[in-house]
């Protein structure tokens, strides 16, 4: 504890003492009224402490004080009369005192808070004027208590808060505090003026000519905190102004801080300057009282003061507009930075880029296949670390095009309001996995698809709210969006709630159309599917919105264009279910590599089940019936090389099953070689090979040559359909 | 401005102010009123001639009546012109020299 | 008593645009050319404010602040300065010699008499 400290430490002690004693003196006043020894203790008290409080530099103890002692010697000089209010009064005085103690001993700043201050002015004034006013004129109206500085309590709740310290030099620069008193009246109306001349030195020290005055002005007014300021624009040099705006004014800053606008993280000062509770002046001077702290804080490297709890301390501003600017400024920050994440790139550079990184991923594959050929072990690590790095750059390029769903799914919103007013109905849309991402080049295809759908959700699917009530559900339908990844892909499926399909009607109309024959033997789930079928619209009548016999083919067309399928689920009565399924990226596969003869292709890696020896025990082949016993699993099968005519010269070839799946579909494709797992770059065919079966694509391989990549959806159909065309001659497979 | 003694006694004193009280002065009017306050028990100021107080005039009052407190000099401000009871009145302190003011009805705005 | 107020600017639209407003105000004014020409008019007469311009032949504004501070009957009266954005270091100058109140040019009336009235109202 060093001297200072050891002094604070008495000057706390003595004050707790005096303020003790002031307490049981002014409560024994009470009784005896006309004690002058008690009346004289409680001066003592008050001017001990202003005198020693003036030694520590605690100004605002030294003012209040003062004004008590004021008082109180005038008490004792029979000037005033003491009774109970005065004496309620100084009891509140003493607790102020108290507080203010308190505050200067654990406070670093000189400033008040507010709350503080504001009971000072309020104790002040009634000391100075309040009592007198009662002794002089009884108990006037309001109007001129007011007016005689009297009772009226300043009250800061609708009044702004003006303090005004004008420096020594005021006067002679030609500043006089009474001008710009007498223009602030022209904004509004002095409420209350407090004038105090606080450290006007005495006798021969006293420059007439410095000014020494200082106010603190409650001002009833409708002018904002700025064109309150510029009444002093002037004074700006000789005064220190603080203006406090009223609380009552502190709802309305509250709000406007929170329509502020979010996109950019501003400073608290330029917040609350630009809501009015600031002013451009208060912030400079806090700024200025910040770096001086700093640089008198030398030691330790002290943080600065927060700007916030320096505005306060100077009362030019409440603490709940602060913290409310904190927080709207956190919010910001927060919003920002997770929108500053994003850079908008055009969407031709990314593409370029990833075009670029496929033939990286290919010229990889060729280097790797040139170590491997020329037998380099030395390079084999080198191009084996290379290929993983490719192979994260190949990802991370791709996730660069991924977007979420949500958007696309939200503008979905209008399309179910506009429609079902138009169509009558009461239609809600739910959305859900709206996170899910894919390749942007894949939402911009599928949003005519999906947008058929969910029109024909809303026509054919969701009933009449009186047919839905007499089927006993909510006369509200739901048509549910969804989306989640599996395996590679993403799955859009749209729900409804509604009538579903009629199985009899679509098989009527698909027997009728010539579709199917008599003897179909569909499950009711292909049956469904069958509305994919060109020319089959099961809606009796066709609306203007949909089911005019267009439409589900060229949605299944279109999603297949996608390398994506699309599949159909209903209930009758309990709604219906199209699952969409398509693949995450149209750029870059994870592939399988298999070979048949001389012939390389590719298989989405993300469709293989599982590779099999033809020879091993757990595997069967049937060829008359034409099914692979796997495990007990049956399943339809496939030659490649028979299905794309290049079968192989030697019969002794040991052949390969690799099961592939395609959502609920199954088959094994019969193959010579397994080559592994291939990165694959998908080349589009051109338009001569749009229609070929059972490849969606190619690719160039490491050594120049180029591989086709299978259609695997078209070569499972194949092998249930069990009459490949390559295979047209051997016997018929039988649904097993 | 001027002052003019309108009445002495070995304790007490009478003055009237005329004209100006405002920064241009104060000095001259400290020095003066100071030496009185040196020299008597009671002290009158009449006011009733000036025409013009600015915020260091104001100012001066309130200094004399400081040190009138502290030397125990009775000081009073009298007969209040309109120009001082405006400044008064505008600063709130009136009652706080606790003087009583007359306003007269001559006068144009209060 | 109608306070008074001298404009000191060497030209002589702006005296006449500045007197004419101060005047419909209820001020009275002293008009003046230069710093020169402010000083011989300043002859002891009581006034309230003196507006002047910075850049003036024979004594420019700054001068002339420095000048009437010397003055013991004009030393404390205010003084307001007029001046264009530019001329922010005249501004810490005119600031430094005790001229308080300064307007940026170009303004119009209502400005002028809004500042003029939180230094002296009529």
């Amino acid at each position: 504890m060093n001297e200072l400290d050891t002094a604070l430490a008495i000057f706390a002690q003595e004050a707790e003492e005096l303020l003790a004693d002031m307490e049981d003196a002014l409560l024994s006043l009470d009784q005896d009224p006309d004690n002058s020894e008690t009346v004289n203790s409680l001066f003592r008290a008050m001017h001990t402490i202003k005198g020693s409080s003036g030694l520590f530099g605690f100004e605002p103890i030294v003012a209040f004080t003062h004004e008590a002692e004021t008082l109180l010697d005038k008490v004792r000089q029979g000037e005033r009369a003491i009774d109970s209010n005065l004496i309620a009064v100084l009891l509140e005085s003493k607790d102020h005192v108290a507080k203010l103690i308190e505050h200067c001993l654990n406070a670093n700043g000189p400033a008040l808070p507010a709350e503080l201050a504001a009971t000072g002015l309020r104790l002040i004034s009634q000391l100075n004027g309040g009592v007198q006013t009662a002794i002089q004129q009884g108990t006037g109206s309001a109007d001129e208590k007011i007016f005689s500085e009297g009772g009226g309590e300043i009250s800061v709740d609708e009044h702004w808060l003006i303090s005004l310290e004008f420096k020594q030099d005021s006067f002679r620069d030609g500043i006089d505090p009474l001008s710009f008193l007498r223009y602030l009246k022209t904004l509004g109306d002095i409420k209350q003026i407090l004038t105090a001349a606080n450290g006007m030195p005495s006798g021969e020290a006293m420059d007439p000519e410095s000014c020494y005055l200082h106010f603190k002005i409650a001002f009833q007014s409708e002018a904002t905190k700025e064109t309150i300021e510029r009444v002093f624009e002037f004074a700006a040099d000789d005064c220190e102004i603080k203006i406090l705006p009223p609380n009552a004014k502190i709802g309305e800053y509250l709000a406007l801080l929170d329509a502020q606008d979010e996109t950019q993280v501003r400073r608290i000062g330029d917040m609350l300057v630009q809501v009015g509770a600031l002013t451009e002046h208060d912030v400079e001077h806090a700024l200025q009282a910040q770096t001086a702290s700093v640089e008198s804080q030398t030691v330790d490297g002290a943080k600065p003061k927060p700007l916030g709890e320096i505005l306060v301390e100077q009362h030019v501003v409440q603490q709940p507009l602060i913290d409310q600017a904190l927080k709207k400024q956190e919010q910001t920050k927060q919003k920002i930075a997770s929108e500053a994440n994003y850079i908008r790139v055009d969407a031709t550079k990314l593409g370029h880029l990833i075009n670029l990184v496929g033939e990286l991923v290919i010229s990889s594959a060729a280097m790797n296949l040139i170590v491997e050929k020329h037998g380099l072990s030395d390079a084999s690590d080198i191009a084996a670390g290379m290929n993983a790095l490719v192979n994260s750059i190949r990802d991370t390029a791709l996730e660069l095009r991924m977007v979420q769903i949500g958007d696309t799914f939200s503008r979905f919103r209008r399309v179910v309001h506009d429609v079902s007013k138009e169509l009558n109905k009461d239609i809600q849309l739910l959305i859900s996995g709206g996170e899910t991402e894919l390749d942007k080049t894949v939402v911009e295809k599928i949003q005519d698809p999906l947008t058929h759908l969910i029109r024909n959700a809303l026509d054919h699917g969701i009933e009449h709210p009186e047919q839905r009530l007499a089927a006993g559900k909510p006369a509200q339908g739901t048509v549910q969006l969804n989306a989640y990844h599996e395996s590679g892909h993403i799955v859009i499926q749209i729900a409804d709630d509604g009538a579903g399909l009629n199985s009899e009607k679509i098989l009527e109309k698909a027997l009728a159309n010539g579709l199917v024959k008599k003897d179909h033997g569909l499950s009711r789930r292909e049956i469904y599917n069958l509305i994919f079928a060109a020319g089959l619209s099961t809606k009796d009548q066709a609306t203007s919105l949909s089911g005019r016999g267009v439409g589900m083919d060229v949605v299944k067309k279109n999603i297949e264009a996608l390398r994506g399928s699309v599949e159909i689920d209903s209930e009758e009565g309990q709604g219906t279910t199209i699952s969409i399924r398509l693949p995450l990226t149209l750029a870059i596969i994870d592939g399988f590599m298999v070979g048949t003869a001389s012939e390389r292709y590719i298989i989405p890696l993300s469709m293989v089940d599982e590779c099999i020896e033809m020879s091993a025990n757990e595997c069967e082949i049937d060829e008359i019936q034409h099914y692979i016993n796997l495990r007990g699993r049956v399943l339809p099968y496939l030659r490649l090389g028979d299905y794309f005519g290049n079968t192989t010269a030697n019969a002794n070839q040991r052949e390969s099953v690799v099961v592939v799946k395609f959502g609920q579909t199954e088959a094994g494709l019969v193959v010579d070689e397994l080559h592994g797992e291939h990165q694959t770059v998908i080349k589009p065919l051109g338009k001569v090979f749009e229609r070929l079966k059972g490849i969606t694509g190619a690719t160039v391989l490491g050594d120049g040559t180029v591989a086709l990549i299978l259609d695997v959806q078209g070569l499972i159909q194949a092998a249930i359909d069990h009459k490949p065309k390559a295979l047209a001659h051997k016997p018929a497979l039988r649904r097993v | 401005m001027a002052i003019e003694v309108k009445q002495q006694q070995p304790d007490s004193v009478h003055l009237v102010i005329d004209g100006e009280v405002s920064i241009y002065n104060v000095s001259e009017l400290k020095q003066a009123l100071s030496n009185y306050l040196d020299t008597v028990k009671e002290m009158q100021i009449d006011l009733a001639g000036v025409a013009e107080i600015d915020g260091a005039g104001v100012q001066l009052l309130m200094f004399l009546k400081q040190e009138a407190a502290a030397k125990r000099v009775e000081l009073s401000l009298a007969r209040h012109s309109e120009a001082v009871v405006e400044v008064l009145e505008l600063l709130n302190l009136s009652t706080h020299f606790g003087d009583p003011i007359v306003i007269s009805a001559d006068w144009k705005s209060l | 008593m109608a306070k008074t107020i001298m404009i000191v600017d060497d030209s002589a639209s702006i005296r006449q645009v500045v007197g004419i407003a101060l005047k419909g105000a209820g001020y009275d004014v002293i008009e003046a050319c230069d710093g020169k020409d402010a000083l011989t008019k300043l002859t002891g007469q009581k006034i309230n404010l003196i507006i002047s311009d910075v850049n003036m032949p024979n004594m420019d504004g700054i001068t002339l602040v420095q000048e009437i501070k010397k003055l013991a009957a004009y030393k404390f009266t205010p003084i307001m300065m007029l001046t264009t954005e530019a001329a922010d270091d005249k501004k810490q100058a005119g600031k430094a010699a005790g001229a308080k109140a300064w307007l940026t040019k170009p303004f119009q009336a209502p400005t002028l008499l809004d500042a003029v009235s939180k230094l002296v109202l009529p």
